[in-house]
């Protein structure tokens, strides 16, 4: 009983771990300084004939001046829409793996995301199913599981192989590269040791319906260390790197896609001039110490250049 | 030779040797060139000074550390230039995108099939775009993380920071065009060019080291002389009357450019290296604003004359004080808006990259700064001058500059153009537009003629454009034949014309290079014989 305690409250403390630290990453990256522009086309959020071939608002003269603030919405449909849209397409196709990655991992690259979200798909479903109990939920569940263990496990098993015989890949995998993709067949390995042992998944609601209800119920062994390992995964993903699907988010959005210029008096204007009030501390023999960026943006005439 | 297997680690080993030796028959191969040019050793002369143990090659005229004191210095200052690097305040330019670059990295090698250079050296380990990075990131991940120094071998960090990898890094640095490519295609969206330009600001900014033509030459040079050509105020003059006498002889026309004019529309900032190297580029320029009637000026202010901002390849400070020197002359001048001429580097610098550098009433909108090529496009469309297509009927490819096409999205006002005033269908090369491939001299590389350095840039970094030039014109290779390789960018060019004396396209193959304003006078009705020169000067 004890265990099912257990598996209860690391449910649930995974979860609140998980947002409590990906929000943490969240705020913490959110007010890192506004850097400077550094865009690369093509950018999805150009006007729809330019995005095409990867054009921008600078192939037109005078575009300064033509350019004009957009309403909520306008923002919403023209500038987010595409560009959730061409992310959400990379997160599901993988496109650029397929297109440029020569070392055969596409195919397994796509498995192990597809079942992971399938994974997590299962997961909602067993949640409901174990509040509001079987029905057609149920009988999608009980297809699903399955079917995101033998596609996720196939998809880290794949990769593993690859990243070990491919000296290529080899080269660049460390050992908790290994991990992740071990720790990921692990719970989809028991996933399906659990759906095996308790295909009608009356077990997986029962101890779902105990997290929701905070009861212990009695489940299988095997449903109690898949998801031991699955919250495990939870509370161990927002420390690792393995968080890139959120900051995606922030490479492209802030980064990459970031093609705003600036207005004079705007919020960026203002975060600029707070910036260029910061102390510049490096020591090259061509910078005056003591001077904030602006002061040593005026300074020009700097003996030095060379040590 | 073939590919040579590289560890991490042997980034730090004490010795001289090259990690790698390149092999002329291991480059990428080349159509219609079947017979490799032989790659040379660097002079033992310079052996005794100079750190070739990278790749046996450098641009780096600097004598390496010999004492222990000085290796210590070295290492200290790297280590903590890095740490600045990763300091939100030090670094507020670009750290969240250094950070996140650093950090999230999946090591899929996606990127590595982007990179010309990768690609153009026949797959050698060492100029995978992610073969720096990691490095960088291994020494972080030791050095400045918690994770990094509890349990480092299981996240890889193994790399060891001595003087060797210090040198070695540095150099390694100066192996990437900052092309940006494989930021393109990375799944991720991490930015490993974006690593490596860091790594070049970090040396400069804490140690003040860079290539000479970079930074003593270049922006020192900028700053305190008015251009990195070194050309003073009276020497731009003198240039601007050249031009003027030079367009008279060529065209019958008598024009008076425009210097100094306040209250101008447009403010025309040029490459001052095409004044001295490409001067048919500039009085082009004035020919055609001229007969469009249009109401501008050049500026004869030190920098006024030379928009370049090298800086905006390896020093944030520097970029800065240019950029600012820039926008200060045009709004003391009271023009409407900054338009750069042919310049990859400096579109990007000027009317991108520096904004968010300069306060806010220097900021873009109080004044405006533009690309050439939509004003040229307007001028040719605005019916303002009869062009005869005819004029230009010869071969044509265009080289994309990455900073104009991929960097800042202006891609269709160039065709628009080569449609409109060339005879022949332009023939694309294969990738091209955003999708582009370096010329192999960008980031500085065009200018970087120190020691043996200018070889590798003709036999690698180049490579991958030669190749290209040699696919566009496959069907007319023959050299009675003369075939004309648009590059609307000064460095562009300058490698284009390096390349082609390397690999000898225009005795072997009838191929030139040029601009694009020239291209388009060329084609004027109204002119009484040919503009374009071909290899001929001036």
């Amino acid at each position: 009983m004890a265990l099912h305690w257990f598996a209860i409250i690391f449910a649930w403390a995974s979860v609140v771990i998980f947002f409590a630290v990906a929000v943490y990453r969240v705020v913490k990256i959110s007010s890192m300084p506004l850097g400077l522009r550094w865009e690369v086309y093509p950018i999805p959020h150009e006007a729809r004939a330019k995005r095409e071939y990867g054009g921008s608002y600078m192939e037109e003269t005078d575009w300064a001046k033509a350019h004009k603030r957009r309403s909520f919405w306008a923002e919403v449909v023209e500038f987010l829409a595409p560009e959730a849209i061409e992310i959400g397409t990379e997160i599901a196709t993988m496109k650029k793996v397929r297109g440029h990655n020569r070392y055969g991992i596409w195919a397994f690259s796509t498995l192990l995301h597809w079942g992971i979200y399938l994974f997590v798909l299962w997961t909602l479903l067993l949640i409901i199913g174990g509040v509001a109990g079987g029905g057609a939920l149920a009988s999608i569940a009980g297809v699903l599981g399955p079917v995101a263990c033998v596609v996720g496990l196939a998809g880290a098993i794949g990769l593993i192989v690859r990243r070990a015989t491919v000296p290529d890949l080899a080269r660049y995998t460390a050992p908790i590269d290994y991990f992740n993709l071990a720790f990921l067949a692990a719970i989809f390995v028991f996933g399906l040791i659990s759906t095996l042992a308790d295909p009608a998944l009356a077990g997986h609601r029962a101890y779902f319906a105990g997290v929701v209800r905070f009861q212990p119920a009695a489940a299988a062994w095997s449903v109690i260390v898949t998801f031991l390992l699955f919250w495990a995964f939870v509370i161990y993903m927002p420390f690792s790197k393995l968080l890139h699907y959120v900051i995606k988010y922030f490479l492209y959005h802030q980064g990459l896609w970031d093609d705003a210029f600036k207005a004079k008096g705007s919020a960026a204007d203002k975060r600029i001039t707070e910036q260029l009030g910061y102390r510049v501390t490096w020591q090259g023999p061509h910078i005056v110490p003591g001077k904030t960026w602006l002061e040593e943006a005026q300074t020009s005439a700097v003996e030095g250049g060379k040590k | 030779m073939s590919r040579q297997p590289i560890r991490f680690r042997d980034i730090a080993r004490l010795s001289d040797e090259p990690l790698v030796t390149l092999d002329a028959d291991d480059l990428l191969p080349l159509p219609a060139l079947t017979d490799p040019r032989p790659l040379t050793p660097p002079r033992p002369r310079w052996r005794d000074t100079y750190d070739f143990s990278l790749d046996g090659y450098s641009d780096l005229d600097i004598p390496m550390p010999k004492t222990p004191e000085e290796q210590e210095r070295l290492v200290r200052g790297f280590l903590t230039g890095l740490e600045k690097l990763l300091d939100p305040e030090n670094n507020w330019t670009f750290n969240k995108l250094f950070r996140l670059s650093l950090d999230y990295c999946m090591r899929c090698q996606t990127c590595s099939e982007a990179c010309h250079v990768y690609l153009g050296s026949g797959r050698q380990e060492i100029y995978r775009p992610t073969y720096r990075s990691e490095i960088l990131r291994r020494i972080y991940q030791r050095y400045f993380t918690p994770a990094g120094k509890l349990i480092g071998p299981l996240l890889g960090a193994d790399v060891e920071v001595n003087f060797k990898t210090v040198w070695r890094l540095l150099e390694l640095s100066y192996r990437c065009n900052l092309c940006r490519r494989c930021a393109q295609v990375c799944p991720a969206g991490i930015d490993n060019a974006l690593i490596a330009r860091e790594i070049r600001k970090l040396f400069s900014q804490e140690l003040g080291i860079a290539p000479t033509e970079l930074l003593r030459k270049g922006t020192r040079q900028h700053l305190q002389a008015g251009s990195s050509t070194g050309m003073n105020q009276a020497a731009f003059k003198n240039s601007v009357e050249f031009l003027e006498e030079t367009i008279e002889e060529r065209t019958g026309r008598k024009i008076a450019i425009p210097v100094d004019k306040k209250g101008a529309d447009i403010l025309l900032i040029h490459n001052a290296g095409e004044f001295l190297s490409w001067p048919e580029n500039p009085a082009a320029f004035a020919i055609l604003l001229d007969a469009a009637g249009i109401n501008w000026t050049l500026s004869s202010e030190a920098l006024g004359y030379d928009a370049v901002n090298y800086a905006v390849w390896f020093d944030d400070v520097e970029l800065a004080r240019i950029a600012l020197r820039h926008v200060k002359i045009a709004r003391d001048l009271g023009v409407k808006k900054i338009v750069v001429g042919e310049c990859g580097h400096a579109h990007k610098a000027l009317c991108v990259i520096a904004d968010r550098v300069l306060p806010g009433d220097l900021s873009l909108s109080e004044m405006p700064r533009e690309s050439c090529l939509p004003l040229l496009w307007d001028i040719v469309r605005s019916g303002a001058i009869r062009f005869d297509p005819s004029r230009n009927d010869f071969p044509i490819t265009l080289h994309d500059s990455c900073n104009v096409v991929r960097l800042m999205g202006i891609v269709q006002p160039q065709r628009e153009i080569i449609k409109a005033v060339c005879a022949q269908p332009l023939r694309e090369m294969a990738p091209h537009g955003v999708h582009n491939y370096c010329c192999g001299g960008g980031s500085g590389f065009a200018i970087m003629d120190t020691l043996n350095f200018s070889e590798w840039r003709n036999a690698v970094s180049a490579r991958m454009k030669v190749k290209q030039i040699l696919e566009a014109f496959g069907d007319v290779l023959d050299p009675g034949v003369r075939k004309y390789v648009i590059a609307a960018c000064s460095n562009c060019k300058g490698t284009l014309r390096e390349a082609i004396n390397y690999y000898d396209l225009w005795e072997k193959h009838g191929i030139w290079y040029g601009g694009l304003a020239e291209l388009i006078v060329n084609a004027m009705a109204d002119l009484p014989g040919p503009y374009l020169t071909w290899n001929e000067e001036m």
